[in-house]
């Protein structure tokens, strides 16, 4: 019984543990400014973003978050393919609290998993870029040469 | 002569890399989903052998209904039957298919297809489903585009019906269906780096508009440059000028100015 106490502990502690405060996306598909305008405006509508800082020279927008809320990056994808466009790179700012990542297990963070791959087991405090290297997330030339796709929930990634 | 074209804007192609918004033609990409634009095409055409000016006023909503389909509405207003009066008008919607996005790059292709009404006298043997038929058109287009100039071919099939009032197409209905293609580029020339969505772009666009008549192979071919301004990331001018280069179809104003305003609304729904 006092096993199983400590079994749920430990797995809402590596839920709460770890906090998604930002997330760096590039789009691909657009050079006007028009286009990268409608990116950003979409991306503004989601409940969940508080702010987006658009760089329109490279095409990447840095997006804020809410604290303490549910960052859903299928929604953030869906929000670029939507404005016409394709997500090419997707690197998460993830807040860390003593959160033990081993290669090829999963972790959960928010309402998503994370599969960590190519990565060494290392225990992770404070903040870390995560990169989702799943189907969707990066580009078409990446996604060719590991074929990640999000099964159940859990994103491909790395630190 | 037509080789002779397409060989050229192949060589162009190479010589610049732009932008897809076209003056005359649509890109084979979409506007955003959830967006609406609005649109105010102005063609003042000059008349053959007269000083007549035909004026040609366009109001048109745009509306982007998902990612991959838009659908646009527009009214034509002319003063061809020597007073200012609404004609008719048309529906319009494009379905991008296809859609290759790499950094700064993308290949995509669409289908598209107009409905048009218009109940002026007819007057031309050139088919258009732009202010003058009523009728049908559908085709597909290409687009590429490669950093800072954008690529376009489209071709479609048209099809000429009887305008209202009673206004009879008159040359037969073996000569009713056209083939129109096209080639177009477009290519940004400022700013020459991004800093600010409220800097203005401006990209000088060049299209060659042909039609051939199904029946008699009579055709024509056009060129029409423009410039463009892109203000504020949502709103645009285009001021250009269309010019005949040859044609066997008789045709009562090919050549004359265009101006186009549009702006759009992000998120709008």
């Amino acid at each position: 019984m006092k096993s199983i106490f400590l079994f749920i502990a430990i797995a809402l502690s590596v839920v709460t543990n770890a906090q998604v405060t930002k997330v760096s996306l590039q789009a691909s598909g657009l050079t006007c400014s028009m286009c990268s305008n409608s990116i950003n405006k979409a991306l503004k509508t989601l409940d969940f973003v508080t702010s987006v800082d658009a760089d329109i020279k490279t095409y990447t927008f840095e997006i804020s978050f809410k604290p303490n809320t549910n960052v859903d990056f299928d929604k953030i994808r869906k929000k670029v393919e939507n404005a016409g466009f394709t997500v090419c790179g997707f690197v998460a700012t993830i807040y860390f609290n003593n959160v033990p990542v081993k290669n090829n297990q999963a972790v959960t963070i928010g309402v998503n998993d994370f599969l960590f791959v190519n990565t060494k087991d290392q225990l992770l405090n404070g903040a870390k870029l995560v990169k989702v290297l799943d189907k969707g997330y990066v580009s078409s030339k990446e996604y060719k040469k590991n074929a990640y796709s999000i099964s159940l929930r859990t994103y491909h990634a790395t630190i | 002569m037509k080789l002779q074209l397409f060989m050229s804007f192949f060589f162009l192609s190479l010589l610049c890399k732009a932008q897809e918004l076209y003056s005359v033609t649509e890109p084979a990409s979409n506007m955003a989903s959830r967006s609406i634009g609005f649109r105010i095409d102005n063609l003042i055409m000059n008349e053959t052998n007269s000083s007549t000016i035909n004026y040609h006023l366009i109001p048109e909503i745009m509306i982007g209904v998902s990612k991959k389909l838009m659908i646009h509405g527009n009214v034509f207003f002319s003063n061809r039957s020597k007073k200012f009066r609404g004609e008719g008008g048309s529906l319009y919607g494009k379905y991008r298919f296809l859609s290759n996005d790499a950094l700064q790059k993308h290949f995509r292709m669409a289908v598209f297809g107009r409905i048009s009404t218009n109940n002026s006298d007819i007057h031309q043997e050139e088919i258009s489903m732009y202010g003058h038929n009523s009728g049908f058109e559908a085709g597909v287009i290409a687009t590429q585009l490669l950093r800072k100039v954008a690529l376009s071919s489209g071709l479609s099939f048209l099809k000429a019906l009887d305008n209202g009032n009673d206004n009879k197409y008159l040359y037969g209905s073996k000569n009713s269906t056209a083939v129109n293609y096209n080639f177009s580029i477009g290519k940004l020339m400022l700013p020459k780096a991004y800093k600010d969505y409220r800097q203005t772009n401006i990209n000088l666009m060049v299209e060659i508009l042909a039609q051939v008549n199904v029946g008699s192979g009579k055709y024509y071919t056009d060129i029409a440059p423009s410039v463009q301004m892109i203000i504020n990331s949502q709103s645009r001018v285009d001021i250009g000028y269309r010019k005949e280069l040859s044609s066997t179809l008789l045709r009562t104003a090919p050549n004359g100015f265009f101006i186009r305003l549009e702006h759009n609304f992000f998120n709008a729904f």
